[in-house]
């Protein structure tokens, strides 16, 4: 007789090593997948944070650099001013969990529709932005970066928004499919925290609900063409205007 | 100084404030926790740039997703410990390479570390500092043991380096912390 469902006793040492902090990379976002819709595991995680949360009070505070609240400050006026442009009819639907529920529902977050007037668009930029795409998180949901096509030109910016990190033996490889297409294409290796400009002459014109996306790779891009690597950031372009 | 939660702090108005979009009670948050979540994110990922990045994110986080949380499901301070810290386990995790020696091998090393290690009751943290009920329950472990828990929760080392840290092999390392897991869970019951 075997039973289907993992008994109660592993799926607590499994939340136990995670909330812990010992449990391999791959495992750990093996759990963090599954979260979201695993009400018992969430349960078992959220009994752990409360009991090893006093350990926290193990560690010294350590005293921020005087510029990081204005850093988080800038961050969070980008998003509201993306929140404002776009969608002025719907205050607070970024923050809204009903919101992101349906996008993680759907498989991909949404792109989400942002004006030229924007903060983050450089001044020099020529012509109306035509097409934007937010990349976030695809567990967290976090908008890390933000794509910009300007009309008549052949080429999108690639802007940063948050900070990540990636391992010292991957890169960050940036992609993007058009809903015909038989695959993604790959627009290059990117460097984490910097603006590019990437040239799209090989391509078809951008189009709307075009797929972009970042991935991990081994340092030299994908071995196959493909992205191979977990998605890092994610999101579809919407014609602005 | 301890890193001990201010009682008079209202965690979960401030959450609810951000929720309904007043930036100046992330401002609060911030000014109140930020020092002890970057000295929390700094242990683990043990660089004051990628802990100012780790805290940065959190602040964003916490703020996009101050709606979603839920007070049935924990306190608004655990809450704030739980993003940062996911953060920067999931930026370690991802990073540091973990040392690839499986059970069997790990089984097969030289046993007689694992005996020093065990009588080595040196305690690497002045954990009598942590508050609430789980002082009692760490002092019923083997300080080697409490180590072990203590390195994976406060240092964020993984299985193998707290294996290298401690001088005992790898398996013998993950049955201390699953047992320990267990003796914390039924002491804490």
């Amino acid at each position: 007789m075997s039973a289907p469902t993992v008994p109660p006793e592993n799926l607590d040492e499994l939340a136990g090593e995670y909330v812990l902090g010992t449990l391999s990379g791959a495992r750990r976002q093996e759990v963090n997948a599954r979260l979201p819709h695993d009400a018992a595991l969430r349960a078992a995680v959220d009994r752990w944070e409360a009991r090893l949360l006093p350990l926290t009070s193990l560690t010294e505070p350590v005293e921020p650099s005087p510029g990081l609240w204005l850093r988080i400050a800038k961050t969070l006026d980008r998003q509201h001013a993306a929140r404002q442009a776009g969608q002025p009819a719907r205050p607070g639907w970024w923050d809204s969990l009903f919101f992101w529920r349906g996008a993680a529902a759907s498989g991909l977050a949404a792109a989400l529709v942002l004006a030229g007037t924007l903060a983050l668009r450089p001044a020099q930029t020529p012509g109306p932005v035509q097409y934007m795409v937010v990349l976030v998180a695809p567990q967290s949901q976090t908008p890390g970066w933000v794509v910009q096509a300007s009309a008549g030109q052949r080429e999108v910016q690639l802007v940063p928004i948050a900070a990540m990190q990636v391992p010292a033996d991957r890169a960050l490889e940036f992609w993007t499919k058009a809903d015909g297409w038989a695959g993604p294409v790959s627009l290059g290796l990117i460097k984490p925290g910097e603006p590019v400009r990437i040239a799209l002459d090989k391509l078809p014109p951008l189009e709307a609900n075009q797929l972009f996306e970042l991935t991990l790779e081994p340092p030299n891009g994908s071995p196959t063409g493909k992205p191979t690597g977990p998605i890092q950031f994610i999101g579809r372009a919407v014609k602005v205007m | 100084m301890p890193n001990r939660p201010v009682p008079d702090f209202d965690y979960e108005a401030a959450l609810e404030q951000c929720a309904a979009g007043r930036r100046s009670a992330l401002e609060a948050l911030y000014r109140h926790e930020g020092p002890r979540l970057l000295g929390v994110a700094q242990r683990i990922v043990r660089d004051r740039a990628r802990a100012e990045d780790i805290v940065h994110d959190a602040f964003v986080n916490i703020w996009n997703r101050a709606g979603s949380f839920d007070a049935t499901r924990g306190s608004a301070r655990g809450w704030l410990y739980s993003v940062a810290r996911n953060l920067a386990l999931n930026a370690v995790r991802d990073s540091r390479h973990e040392t690839a020696v499986d059970d069997d091998t790990a089984a097969v090393l030289d046993a007689r570390d694992a005996i020093d290690a065990w009588h080595d009751t040196r305690d690497a943290f002045d954990w009598r500092d942590s508050a609430g009920r789980i002082g009692p329950c760490l002092e019923q472990l083997e300080p080697v043991r409490r180590n072990c828990v203590l390195h994976a929760y406060v240092d964020g080392l993984s299985h193998s380096e707290i294996a290298q840290r401690l001088g005992a092999p790898l398996g013998t390392v993950k049955a201390w912390i699953k047992r320990s897991l267990k003796a914390l869970k039924e002491c804490l019951a």
